[in-house]
């Protein structure tokens, strides 16, 4: 049965060595006992003494020596073992010369001991065996080699002892399961006893005495039971004999049975006295023996000289393990920088830069030739030229001392000058900052409070038609409430807790539903956008999402505002040295107006907030003289236009006031510098060309163009009274088409027309084809009737409600049916067809333009049909695409860049990368 | 409106009638010269190069993409400075003629006056051509501007190298001949003859005859799309690819006989000006105007749109000019006056506007300007031409050169306008000195770039666009008529080669495990094949007699 050698044997080869002929030397040795203890105790006490030692350096050499201390326990098993098969087969010297074998081989492991002993003969463990019997000390460890065993059981034995041997195994491992649970973790175990020794050592350093009587005894008792054990060769447990051990180890103050096993070892071998190893002679033996004694001496556990027991091999390994992996880790994680850069690098070049041959050298500029630089003849004789004419270096630097101003300033010092800079340019955008804080409360506050107005007038409205009864309340509102929150569930609102639970969750991946919400968020925003665009006309909505964000907050919004802007206010520079820049007279002064400007506006924003009235007035900075101390009228809304009318006003033109009320047409037109002037020649400027109304008379024409005569410069007018003579010359049936109150006909004309001779002789024909024209034109009512189409189309694309009730359908139909009963039937089945509502068109409010509403399905091949991955948005994603990339929208450079190859090879021998990069 | 930034122009002081000076756009951080100048460029860079309005990327959740996105602005950035930067190589410089005191007008300059004064090269370009007999005639310059077709209404046409004074071709047609047009380059042309429209080469062989264009008395050629765009006298619009010769669409305009045509360079929307003085836009794409605008109160004479597609100007029997603003289709100047309606409008390169009115001929500068924020009226043209009895029929811009091509009843004209002219033309695009060789790589170049009609749209940046219909419509707009896809025919269709498609299939699917609808049938259809394999080789079986039975074929 090879099965059953192979595994049996190796694994104790010294037991197994000395199995089959310990016994019969056991036999023969009992007879002369007292020789056997002395040399027993040799062995056993050159054992004890170098087993920290030996074990330690065994431990961490590998794991195929790690029985080794077991194995003197295992002997009195394998002893049996060995009966065993003696009975069952003669396994014959073949099998003794293997042991023998392993013996040998683990004898290296045991150097030391086999040195005491008599060379590599098994002889010496024999003694020890029988020895056993009557040797307390020998006992105690035998204690401790049967929890080994223990352990043994757990690891070597596991799965492949063989059939014979099983059983009893198991018994043994039952037996001792009920003793010490958790002892089947030899690591642990042994881990243990060293730090268990130390804690032992100091919690019962008192009481030492008492326990070690104790230990003794409880040693006896196990003794004995293990002498039974031999004599017998019974494996049956005795009941009687556990209960002793279980006794012995509850005698154990409190401690946990794992922990105490060992520490009955290590104190049962404190007795070193009594192994008799008083009179030892090896050198070696008598320095360990010392150490050990000074240890026994000394108090504390910790300043022991004598070195811990180590650790378990696997414990220790898993430390190592760990501690390598954090190393490791280190080490991997320089190259993180290194590889994201790479990663995200748009191009990358092989062979890399650092291992270039030339990597150190410096290939900039050239470093100026000095003193000591100044290696070859050439050099030295121009340095030398230089330094004659006062060119050298030399001269240079002692300029440059000399040019030092502050040579003693120190490193701190001049810190602190920095410092003190970045105050004053920090106190001089302060006030800067408070203006911008109160700008932003000021937006806010507007907001807010005309938010709340317009939900206080909805909310009235609402009550109002709940008192007629528009509304059916209750229903009314779940349905509402209902509907909303089944558009919470969706993506429609974009702040929603679902929308950005899915788009966490990455939901547009896999789920359409949910994309066609993100779409169509896309497409109102859109929507929304387009309108912002068209109708607000650039009206900046600024922070709309904090807008949002502050709708959610509870609380009184004024009040935090006041609070904010009570705040802002307060927003002092602390009192700080004054750099020489900020005691200048104008900077104070820019300051204080600043300060100044910022204080008005806050009690104007207070103002409003008190008074529960936003009025928003544009942001203008006044310089130089102004009044203050006006009430809230002066305040109130300045429109520009009025502003710029006053402007010109100041500029001197000879205007009435009424000016003032100009309106934005008038204004307009005022500002756009250029004259009105009538040029015949190319018939080009004809003053107030508006496409006038086909029913206005030439009359009411002319008048316009006067009006607007009068609103040109002056240099026009000469040449407008030349049109209003021509024309009355020309149609004397028109009388005074328009009263002449451009009397100042002063001023530089216009060159064009003084140049203009003969052209000034043809203005009148121009003028006439012009009224010619009108009236050629007069018939057709090309507005009216374009109007009228764009009404139809707006009509035909409009949403709309088809009635597809037939008649007699469901009821009763012809001639003495009621009007009631008719009516009562129209509207039953009713489709709703979806179009574009008039304000909803691009051509909204835009004269004369019919804009098509109608989706070009033939450009929809080109679309995209839902936002492509990695994009959030449309807007990112569109943005996305705006790049070309051709040669023939950018420059060369950029072109190139764009289409650079992303992992560029260069010839050369391509190295890994020595170090990390970054 | 002031537009001023802050940027450029810092301070703006505006006195108050107390005294004040206010302040409008004060600035009020503080930069240094070096960053102003700084932020001056790139503005200026974004203003002229600038793709679009920028992203916010900060408020993007996912870090790579907002990493990527950041490049991506980045990316923007540097191509529209480095845009900027680059314009140190345009090395020519264009400029108009300036009076210098306030006396002197510049339209008083007459051509005489300016060939004196220029180089013999230049004068040489203004030529006149006497061809009293066969005219009027309208003249079409090649894309580069190399070539010249003329041709009179009486059937006279000719091409030629108009620098060199080489005749390409001269044809007597002998039938009236409404329009006349250069292909993609000189070596095609097409002819809107009496009744079709033919197609000759350099040569002057006739190529094709488009019979399906009837009546033909306005063509356009779009240059990206290969699409020659022709209107009928009874207001059909038809495109045809040249490249492959199909006809793409054939769209009855039904608002009568269309008077003027021009293309928006921009985005290849055909403008068409109508009797009733509405400009109808039209794209292949749709059987109706995209838009519609009411521009003149008579028919719309003529239209011309600017190279940058953004300002169209139009000239109505009413004897109005009007500049509109094509991008929001508002007009944005109140018109000017011609003396005569108008015969023909065209617009330079530069931005000069050539107006044939008449006999005369007038040039106006900066009608329009992107760089104004509002429109101003010009108070005087630039130049002026003509008055000597001969009416234009057609006023054409020299690409490239400062040159105005004048086709009238006496023949043709050609004047030097200076300023005109791209100074610096971009040889990528086209190239007015290119070899035959360049030509020829041009030609296979445009044709692989070629643009399909499909993707015309009045904004042509909308390929790529995200798809903003709601799943609803989405779904309405699918054609539910076509018939459900017959998974049986789609097999057989596709069972071709040896081992046949369904085989194929099947194998593929048998490992997959996944039964769905498609693979029942399948698996039907093959059950079915066995079946009729077994059938007909037992038949055969049957055939041979039990004895021979075991020779049958197996297949």
């Amino acid at each position: 049965m090879p099965g059953r050698q192979s595994h049996g044997r190796p694994v104790l080869p010294t037991s197994g060595g000395g199995g089959k002929p310990g016994k019969s030397h056991a036999k023969t040795f009992k007879k002369s006992r007292a020789k056997a203890t002395a040399k027993a105790l040799d062995a056993f006490a050159t054992a004890a003494e170098q087993f920290p030692e030996s074990t330690r350096g065994v431990r961490t050499r590998g794991l195929e020596d790690k029985p080794n201390p077991q194995k003197r326990q295992r002997r009195g098993e394998d002893e049996e073992d060995s009966d065993d098969l003696d009975e069952d087969e003669d396994a014959g010297p073949k099998k003794r010369a293997r042991r023998d074998e392993d013996g040998g081989g683990d004898e290296d492991g045991f150097d030391g001991f086999s040195d005491g002993g008599e060379g590599s003969d098994s002889e010496e463990w024999h003694v020890g065996v029988a020895a056993e019997d009557d040797d307390s000390e020998l006992d105690s460890d035998e204690a401790f080699g049967e929890s080994d065993e223990e352990r043994f059981d757990g690891y070597a034995f596991g799965g492949s002892t063989s059939k014979g041997k099983k059983p009893k195994k198991k018994k043994r491992a039952g037996e001792e399961d009920e003793e010490e649970e958790g002892e089947d973790d030899d690591l642990e175990s042994l881990g243990s006893d060293a730090i268990d020794l130390a804690t032992a050592l100091d919690q019962f350093s008192e009481d030492e005495e008492e326990e070690e009587g104790e230990e003794s005894g409880s040693e006896e008792d196990e003794e004995s039971t293990d002498g039974d054990d031999e004599s017998e060769e019974d494996d049956e447990a005795d009941p009687s004999k556990l209960d002793a051990l279980e006794s012995m180890i509850a005698g154990f103050a409190g401690e946990d049975e794992e922990d105490e096993e060992p520490g009955t070892q290590n104190k049962a071998k404190l007795s070193l006295k009594d192994l008799g190893l008083a009179g030892v002679k090896d050198p070696r033996m008598k320095r360990s023996l010392r150490l050990m004694n000074k240890e026994e001496k000394a108090v504390k556990p910790g300043s022991s000289k004598k070195l811990e027991v180590p650790l378990a091999q696997r414990q220790q390994d898993r430390l190592l393990r760990s501690a390598a992996y954090e190393k490791t880790n280190e080490t991997l994680d320089k190259w993180i920088d290194t590889v994201k850069h790479n990663r995200r690098a748009d191009h990358l070049v092989f062979p890399l830069a650092q291992n270039a041959h030339d990597r150190g050298l410096d290939s900039g500029e050239l470093m100026p030739i000095t003193q000591k630089t100044s290696g070859t003849e050439l050099e030295q004789t121009i340095l030398s030229i230089m330094e004659e004419s006062g060119l050298g270096p030399s001269t240079k630097a002692e300029k440059k001392e000399d040019g030092d101003g502050q040579p003693g300033l120190s490193q701190a010092e001049q810190q602190e000058i920095a410092r003190q800079r970045r105050r004053e340019r920090e106190m001089h955008s302060r006030e800067m900052a408070r203006a911008k804080r109160i700008k932003k409360i000021k937006s806010k506050a507007y907001r807010r409070i005309h938010r709340k107005e317009l939900h206080r007038e909805e909310e009235a409205e609402r009550e109002e038609a709940l008192a007629a009864g528009e509304l059916d309340s209750d229903d009314e509102r779940e349905d509402l409430d209902r509907r909303r929150a089944m558009e919470r569930m969706g993506t429609r609102h974009r702040e929603s807790k679902w929308a950005k639970l899915g788009k966490k969750a990455g939901r547009a991946v896999w789920d359409d539903s949910f994309r066609a919400g993100l779409t169509d968020m896309a497409r109102r925003k859109e929507e929304l956008r387009r309108r912002i665009e068209g109708q607000a006309g650039g009206s900046d909505d600024e922070d709309e999402g904090s807008d949002v964000s502050d709708a959610s907050e509870g609380g009184d919004p004024r009040r935090r505002l006041l609070m904010d802007l009570e705040r802002a206010a307060a927003y002092e520079d602390d009192e700080e040295p004054k750099s020489k820049l900020f005691q200048m007279k104008f900077m104070q002064r820019g300051e204080e107006m600043r300060k100044k400007l910022n204080d008005e506006a806050v009690a104007e924003l207070r103002r409003e907030l008190d008074s529960d009235d936003g009025g928003s007035d544009e942001e203008e900075m006044d310089i130089g003289r102004r009044q203050f101390g006006m009430g809230n009228d002066t305040a109130a809304p300045r429109t520009s236009q009025a502003k710029k009318a006053k402007a010109a006003d100041a500029r001197g033109s000879a205007k009435p006031t009424a000016a003032a009320e100009a309106t934005p047409q008038l204004d307009t037109q005022q500002r756009s510098p250029a004259p009105m002037v009538v040029d015949d020649a190319w018939a080009g400027a004809e003053p107030e060309p508006e496409p006038a109304p086909v029913e206005s008379t030439t009359i009411v024409e002319w008048s316009q163009a006067g009006s607007s005569g009068r609103k040109s410069k002056k240099g026009s007018k000469t040449k407008a009274v030349n049109i209003d003579i021509s024309i009355a010359a020309a149609e004397a049936t028109k009388a005074k088409p328009r009263p002449k109150p451009q009397g100042t006909a002063s001023g530089p004309a216009d060159g064009v027309q003084d140049s203009d001779d003969d052209d000034a002789l043809h203005l009148p024909l121009a003028i006439r084809d012009q009224q010619m024209l009108e009236r050629a034109f007069a018939g057709e009512d090309v507005h009216g009737q374009f109007e009228e189409e764009k009404a139809e189309v707006e009509h035909e694309d409009d949403e709309k409600e088809i009635d597809n009730t037939l008649p007699g359908w469901g009821n009763w139909v012809g001639d003495g049916v009621s009007n009631r009963d008719k009516k009562r039937h129209q509207g039953r089945f009713i489709t709703k067809v979806e179009g574009v509502k008039k304000k909803d068109r691009k051509d909204f409010k835009m004269k004369d333009v019919i804009i098509s509403e109608k989706r070009i399905r033939k450009n929809d091949k080109y679309l995209a049909s839902q936002l492509p991955h990695p994009f959030e948005s449309q807007h990112q994603y569109e943005r996305s695409l705006r790049l070309p990339v051709g040669p023939e929208w950018s420059t060369k450079e950029t072109f190139q860049d764009s289409t650079k190859p992303r992992v560029i090879i260069k010839q050369g021998i391509i190295a890994p990368m020595s170090k990390p990069m970054y | 409106m002031d537009t001023t930034d802050t940027v450029d122009t810092p301070m703006a002081l505006v006195e108050q009638p107390s005294g004040a000076l206010t302040v409008n756009n004060a600035r009020t951080e503080f930069r240094s010269k070096a960053e102003l100048e700084r932020v001056r460029r790139h503005r200026q860079a974004q203003k002229a190069y600038g793709r679009g309005r920028q992203i916010d990327v900060k408020n993007v959740r996912d870090k790579k993409l907002r990493r990527n996105l950041t490049n991506l602005e980045n990316k923007y950035k540097t191509a529209a400075l480095k845009a900027k930067e680059a314009e140190i190589l345009l090395e020519n410089a264009s400029g108009f003629l300036e009076a210098e005191t306030e006396l002197e007008r510049t339209y008083k300059v007459r051509q005489d006056d300016i060939q004196k004064e220029v180089g013999i090269e230049v004068a040489q370009k203004k030529f006149e051509l006497k061809l009293n007999d066969l005219g009027p005639y309208v003249c079409e310059y090649s894309r580069n501007g190399r070539d010249l077709i003329l041709a009179g209404r009486k059937g006279h046409i000719a091409t030629m190298d108009w620098r060199e004074g080489k005749l390409g071709c001269e044809l007597q047609l002998g039938e009236t001949i409404r329009d006349a047009r250069f292909l993609h380059n000189n070596q095609f042309f097409a002819v809107a003859q009496k009744k079709y429209v033919y197609i000759y080469d350099a040569n002057g062989v006739e190529l094709h005859c488009l019979k399906k264009h009837v009546e033909v008395s306005h063509m356009e050629f779009l240059p990206y799309h290969f699409l020659l765009a022709t209107l009928s006298i009874s207001g059909q619009l038809k495109y045809q690819d040249t490249s492959t010769g199909q006809i793409v669409t054939e769209i009855p305009t039904k608002l009568g006989t269309p008077v003027s045509l021009t293309h928006n360079p921009y985005n290849a929307i055909l403008h068409v000006g109508q009797q009733n003085g509405t400009v109808t836009l039209w794209s292949p794409n749709s059987s109706e105007p995209l838009v519609k605008l009411l521009a003149h109160r008579g028919p719309v004479r003529s239209l011309a749109v600017d190279r940058e597609g953004r300002y169209m100007v139009s000239a109505g029997q009413d004897n109005r000019m009007a500049i509109w603003d094509v991008r929001n289709f508002k007009e944005a100047v109140s018109s000017y006056f011609t003396r005569s309606p108008a015969s023909s409008l065209a617009i330079s390169d530069t931005g000069l506007t050539a107006v044939g009115w008449g006999t005369k001929t007038t040039v106006w500068k900066g009608l329009f300007s992107k760089d104004r924020a509002v429109q101003e009226k010009v108070q005087s043209p630039y130049m002026t031409w003509g008055g000597e009895g001969q009416a234009i029929e057609r006023v054409r811009w020299c690409p490239f050169e400062d040159v105005l091509g004048l086709g009238h009843t006496e023949g043709f004209s050609s004047i030097v306008i200076p300023g005109a002219g791209e100074a610096n033309y971009d040889a990528l695009e086209v190239n007015p000195f290119e070899t035959k060789k360049q030509r020829q790589e041009g030609e296979v170049k445009g044709l692989l770039n070629k643009l399909q009609p499909e993707m015309i749209a009045l904004d042509p940046n909308y390929i790529g666009n995200l798809d903003l219909r709601s799943e609803q419509q989405r779904k309405a707009d699918r054609d539910l008529d076509a018939p459900a896809v017959d998974v049986a025919e789609e097999m057989r269709h596709r069972a071709r080669g040896k081992s046949g498609a369904l085989k194929k299939y099947l194998r593929k699917q048998r490992k997959k495990n996944i039964i769905d609808e498609k693979r029942v049938k399948a698996e039907e259809m093959y059950k079915e094949m066995q079946e009729k394999k077994d059938e007909r080789q037992k038949e055969r079986q049957a055939e041979l007699g039990p004895t021979l039975s075991r020779f049958v074929r197996k297949d």
